[in-house]
């Protein structure tokens, strides 16, 4: 049974993580001087999230006609638990959990601008009954 | 005068910084290579010799950062210009490129992980040094342990009979290593820092490593003697010994739930920049001998207006070209895929290493007596293109790693 009990709650609850991210000052200027375009391709459930520079920087839920500067393929099991920092990203990628198309420089360089959003995972999943 | 460049679409960038780095490698390390070719190992690593120069001045222009994002002020070069950055780099000289390659190690996984404390303890000192003191060795290779230990998934990694020799145990909260890395770590004798392979839970063999980021100026840590060896002289190589040396948990970045893992994704960069590397050091052997035969006389007429000698150089452009076209489109690839496909990265080493083998005996060849005499420095080329089709994997035991992943890829689990 995966955390997300569905496409739904998924959407509702990493867009909320990811909006609160890009309402962060220094994540949100770093992420729009990166100047790319990043897609999370999941399973269990099915769904796409796009985190665009598009108009100041938006996150989409669903599919979208953008082009991705890189293209995140993972779980939603392995979303939860990278984001409450239970899987780290070298051995989420080494182990095939996220696989990953695109710059590994601007793979590399997204890392720490993440950090907002670990801090307030937690209280998101909770809010959400998910932890 | 540079290869002729088939990639249309190279920009500005890629060319700037085609023609920088190969005339710095022919200025300052072609010819620093030749003369520490004359020295003793020891005499290579001593302090103020022209190695540590050479060194500095690369890290005075950044070169040391190349993989390291510009969000911690490195270069952060994309994956052709990485490539064509090693490869004009090997052109001067392969040993320093390997050198330099090993350097940031420690950072390099450091930004992997964007950890705090690791990024401050590994990546800013490394970042911001000019004097080349803060390097990096891939301490993986040992006396029991070389090519197999860069065999992950291969069937002996699980066997408990074999293990790395050198270990670590948990003791108060803080990791305790002990054990022996072999003579052929490079940079083992000039490293201040090592990303270090071992063993953590000797039930699972080999696949029961781990991997930390070491300070190599702490008690319990002894370097052997710099190795002598045939080629890539000027590339610092040797022995170190740790005696119950203590390393803070947060240092150990991989266990055993991952080492395969990460293990594979190391070898798939590092065999890609070999391929980049060889490269380099083919079309070097190439434009030195097409040179020479434009110049030398023999049976009355210039080498190059031999038939035979203009089909030998087609071969040898051929060979140069493919190692190129091949070795971009590995790492290109596998630096835009995570986890790479490791299979082409040992190919693209395997493939070049060889190619620059036959390239240089090719070269040989052609010089005649002159080839085997120091008076050209094509005899060091030689020996430099050998060594290459052992380190960083033997390419027998890589071939038959890559041949394993096929048949699994094609028959699953069965």
């Amino acid at each position: 049974m995966s955390v997300f009990s569905n496409t739904e709650t998924m959407y509702e609850v990493l867009g909320e993580l990811f909006n609160a991210l890009l309402r962060d000052p220094t994540a949100k200027e770093k992420f729009l001087e990166s100047d790319i375009i990043i897609k999370f391709d999941i399973h269990d459930p099915a769904g796409q999230i796009w985190i665009s520079n598009e108009d100041g920087g938006k996150v989409i839920c669903g599919s979208t006609q953008l082009k991705p500067t890189i293209e995140m393929t993972l779980s939603g099991d392995s979303c939860h638990k990278f984001w409450l920092q239970e899987l780290t990203m070298p051995v989420a990628l080494a182990k095939g959990l996220i696989k990953a198309k695109g710059p590994m420089p601007k793979v590399i360089k997204l890392l720490p601008l993440l950090k907002p959003a670990y801090v307030a995972y937690p209280e998101i999943a909770k809010k959400h009954g998910l932890i | 005068m540079l290869y002729t460049e088939l990639n249309l679409e190279l920009t500005d960038e890629h060319q700037h910084l085609k023609e920088q780095v190969h005339r710095f490698s022919m200025e300052v390390l072609r010819p620093a290579s030749l003369e520490l070719d004359k020295l003793s190992a020891e005499e290579v690593v001593k302090k103020g010799s022209i190695y540590w120069d050479c060194m500095a001045k690369m890290y005075q222009n950044g070169y040391h950062t190349v993989l390291i994002s510009d969000e911690y002020g490195g270069l952060g070069l994309d994956p052709l210009a990485v490539h064509i950055f090693w490869e004009e780099l090997a052109y001067g000289s392969v040993g320093f490129a390997v050198s330099l390659g090993c350097s940031c190690f420690a950072a390099f996984y450091a930004t992997m992980l964007a950890d705090d404390r690791l990024i401050e303890k590994f990546v800013i000192p490394f970042v911001n040094c000019k004097d080349a003191s803060v390097m990096s060795c891939w301490g993986i290779t040992e006396p029991e342990h070389g090519s197999d230990n860069l065999a992950p998934r291969s069937s002996f990694f699980k066997d408990a009979s074999l293990t790395q020799q050198v270990k670590a145990h948990k003791k108060n909260g803080e990791w305790v290593i002990s054990g022996q890395k072999s003579a052929w770590i490079s940079n083992g004798p000039v490293a201040s820092n090592c990303a270090l392979f071992l063993n953590l839970d000797p039930s699972k063999g080999l696949s029961g490593g781990g991997i930390c980021l070491i300070d190599l100026h702490q008690d319990g840590i002894t370097r052997g003697k710099p190795l002598e060896k045939m080629g890539q002289r000027e590339l610092p190589q040797g022995e170190i010994f740790f005696d119950n040396v203590v390393c803070p948990e947060e240092y150990m970045i991989v266990d055993p739930e991952s080492y395969e893992a990460m293990t594979e994704l190391t070898l798939g960069h590092a065999n890609a920049t070999m391929g980049a590397y060889f490269t380099g050091l083919a079309q070097a052997a190439y434009d030195m001998t097409l040179q020479y035969c434009t110049e030398r006389i023999q049976g009355g007429k210039r080498l190059c207006d031999h038939q035979w000698v203009q089909k030998k150089l087609f071969d040898m452009f051929v060979k140069v070209e493919t190692a190129r076209a091949f070795s971009r489109a590995a790492m290109i690839y596998n630096m835009n895929t995570t986890p790479p496909d490791v299979k082409y990265s040992i190919a693209s080493k395997v493939y070049c290493t060889e190619a620059a083998f036959q390239v240089t005996s090719d070269a040989i060849q052609l010089f005649g007596g002159y080839g085997l005499s120091k008076e050209f420095p094509i005899e060091k080329l030689f020996r430099d293109a050998r060594a290459g089709m052992i380190e960083d994997g033997s390419n027998d035991t890589l071939s038959m790693t890559a041949g394993n992943i096929i048949i699994k890829e094609k028959l699953g689990d069965e």
